[in-house]
């Protein structure tokens, strides 16, 4: 790509989407690119997950109007394991918790399905211990079971270590800052800022603890289901401040 | 009382209501055919110490047909503490019987191999895990998909002694377990588990008795299956626990996991409890591979057919988790782990 040019690696175009006949979404616009940190912020239920989530192929959530582009090609034929291996990741506001399946033997097949170049043996523990120090995990995480029994901050934490390790084009992170202490906060805010040089990055979060940590480019206020104000990184300061009441009339 | 005496049992009774004795005997029921020994062999290298057959009569039509039947007749007496025992069980013939007894006087590893091609299989196991001293068993059946296979096992846990007792159920088309353990002392404890994998038309048959004697015992038992194909999957429990075996803790855990529409899974967990101070537990659960684990596996780039293959893996393997003893638990995840990658390249 030439210099100055932008790179384009997620584009939504009024998007509207249900969920058992119930609609969320209600035409949504939004254009990340390589390099640029986008937060999105609203009320529960204003359909902020819903956005990721359907962003990454959720099966439930239907799509009615509106597509969606991933580097310009359109997402709806990518099955969610493709999507993946394209560079999409999303770290789950809740992860599922899978009992047997050891986390180091789930690190290792994910990674081996989504990189190009899979590091092997020697290389890919080395990785591995490196991105573990970096968010001060233990290595007993290796042979427990994904998420099964795992406090909030832990399954944070398991979520960030699987997006170094997967290097993503596109991070969709679904509050992830829920559930975290002032210092993990710190450390997976460290992991995200690495991942988010070079990637389109999507914060889903209520707070703007995060966004001190994390410098969004774009915030963008969404509300019953459509983003009624975008704006830059004073956005979030205002929103906390004052809440959404003043933007319901916009809405 | 020989088996030619007895009765068969009823469709009615418990144990037989799933697999009538007719369905498990390798020929016509009147008939007790000529068998050939099953050899056991210890740690590869030399067969086991064989021993004439016991005259005890058995109540039980299964066990009374295997004393009938004949076939090998071994003992293993473990006096003191050594490395992991693997004991290589190998069937050949039409069909093959085999009978060991351990004697458990020092705390240790044994791990049964059971493998061959007869059309028919019968292991006839007992065991007594001797005063404070801790039993790691694991038992991996991984005979041909076309071999039937009957099982019996009899354990008396003496006082304060531990057995830890893990079975993979992977191989026979049509199995029969009969699995019954006597907490015999003040302070004993069993931790139990068992892992099928039904797969095509294979009809597996799991019954597990513990019975509580004394007070202050412990048990722990914790049955999965995964049903695919046609399979049809059956576990029952029976629990006892008796008069005055107070400050008793049991529990039974049974789950089934269903991959096809076809496939079919029982779980009967059954307590009797006659004493009044204790706490007894039991759950059961059938359900298919959860959605959410599926898309979390497949948005971290696992195909379907991977997520799936990885849950079931995971879900088998999550049946050892109340056996504490590492070797044991990491024998039976490998030879689980081989068994499903052999199952998913087919």
């Amino acid at each position: 790509m030439g210099e100055g040019m932008v790179d384009e690696i997620l584009r939504v175009e009024n998007l509207h989407v249900q969920v058992e006949g119930t609609p969320i979404l209600k035409g949504v616009n939004l254009t990340i690119n390589r390099g640029e940190i986008h937060a999105v912020m609203g009320r529960n239920g204003a359909g902020k997950s819903t956005l990721a989530n359907v962003v990454m192929g959720h099966p439930a959530y239907e799509i009615t109007e509106g597509r969606i582009f991933y580097q310009g090609q359109p997402l709806e034929e990518l099955e969610v394991f493709e999507r993946a291996r394209a560079g999409m990741f999303l770290s789950f506001q809740y992860p599922a918790s899978i009992p047997g399946v050891q986390v180091g033997t789930f690190l290792k097949k994910s990674v081996a399905s989504v990189r190009e170049e899979p590091p092997k043996g020697r290389a890919f523990r080395k990785e591995l211990t490196a991105a573990m120090e970096q968010l001060s995990m233990d290595k007993s995480f290796l042979s427990r079971y994904v998420n099964d029994g795992f406090s909030g901050g832990e399954k944070k934490r398991l979520e960030i270590l699987q997006m170094l390790l997967l290097q993503p084009h596109l991070a969709l992170l679904d509050e992830t800052d829920s559930g975290l202490d002032i210092d993990a906060l710190r450390i997976v805010a460290q992991g995200i800022n690495e991942v988010a040089v070079n990637s389109g990055c999507l914060i889903i979060t209520h707070y703007q603890r995060l966004l001190d940590l994390v410098k969004p480019d774009f915030v963008h206020a969404m509300i019953d289901g459509v983003i009624v104000k975008t704006g830059g990184p004073e956005l979030a300061l205002r929103l906390e401040d004052k809440g959404y009441e003043w933007l319901d009339v916009a809405a | 009382m020989n088996y030619q005496q007895m009765a068969i049992p009823p469709r009615s009774e418990h144990l037989w209501r799933y697999t009538p004795w007719p369905r498990i005997h390798p020929s016509s029921v009147a008939d007790v055919p000529d068998a050939d020994d099953v050899i056991f062999t210890l740690n590869g290298a030399h067969n086991l110490e064989t021993i004439p057959h016991s005259k005890d009569s058995h109540d039980d039509i299964a066990r009374a047909f295997l004393q009938s039947a004949g076939g090998s007749c071994n003992r293993l007496v473990i006096t003191e503490s050594s490395e992991p025992i693997h004991i290589d069980a190998r069937a050949s013939g039409h069909i093959a019987v085999g009978h060991l007894h351990l004697d458990v006087k020092a705390s240790g590893i044994v791990i049964i191999h059971l493998s061959g091609e007869p059309e028919w299989v019968g292991i006839h196991l007992t065991g007594k895990v001797h005063p404070n001293t801790q039993l790691s068993f694991g038992f991996i059946n991984e005979l041909d998909s076309n071999t039937k296979f009957l099982r019996c096992e009899d354990w008396t846990v003496e006082r304060d002694a531990e057995l830890e007792h893990a079975t993979l159920s992977i191989g026979g088309f049509r199995c029969k377990s009969d699995l019954r353990s006597t907490l015999n002392g003040t302070g004993s404890t069993i931790r139990q588990s068992v892992t099928v994998n039904a797969v095509g038309s294979r009809h597996d048959d799991e019954h597990v008795e513990i019975h509580h004697l004394h007070g202050h015992t412990n048990s722990d038992l914790v049955m999965n299956s995964a049903c695919s194909g046609n399979s049809h999957f059956i576990g029952t429990g029976l629990l006892t626990i008796a008069e005055g075996a107070n400050k008793s803790d049991a529990s039974q855990v049974f789950r089934n996991l269903l991959l096809s529409e076809k496939a079919r899974a029982e779980a009967i967990p059954e307590l009797e409890v006659l004493a009044d101070d204790v706490s007894a537990a039991h759950g059961a659960a059938s359900a298919p591979v959860d959605l959410n684990q599926m898309h979390y596996l497949m948005s971290r780039g696992l195909n379907p057919d991977e997520s799936k293959a990885l849950i079931v893996n995971g879900f088998l393997l999550n049946a050892f988790s109340n056996i504490s003893n590492k070797y044991l638990t990491e024998e039976m995840r490998t030879r689980l782990t081989v068994h499903l990658e052999c199952e998913l390249k087919r």
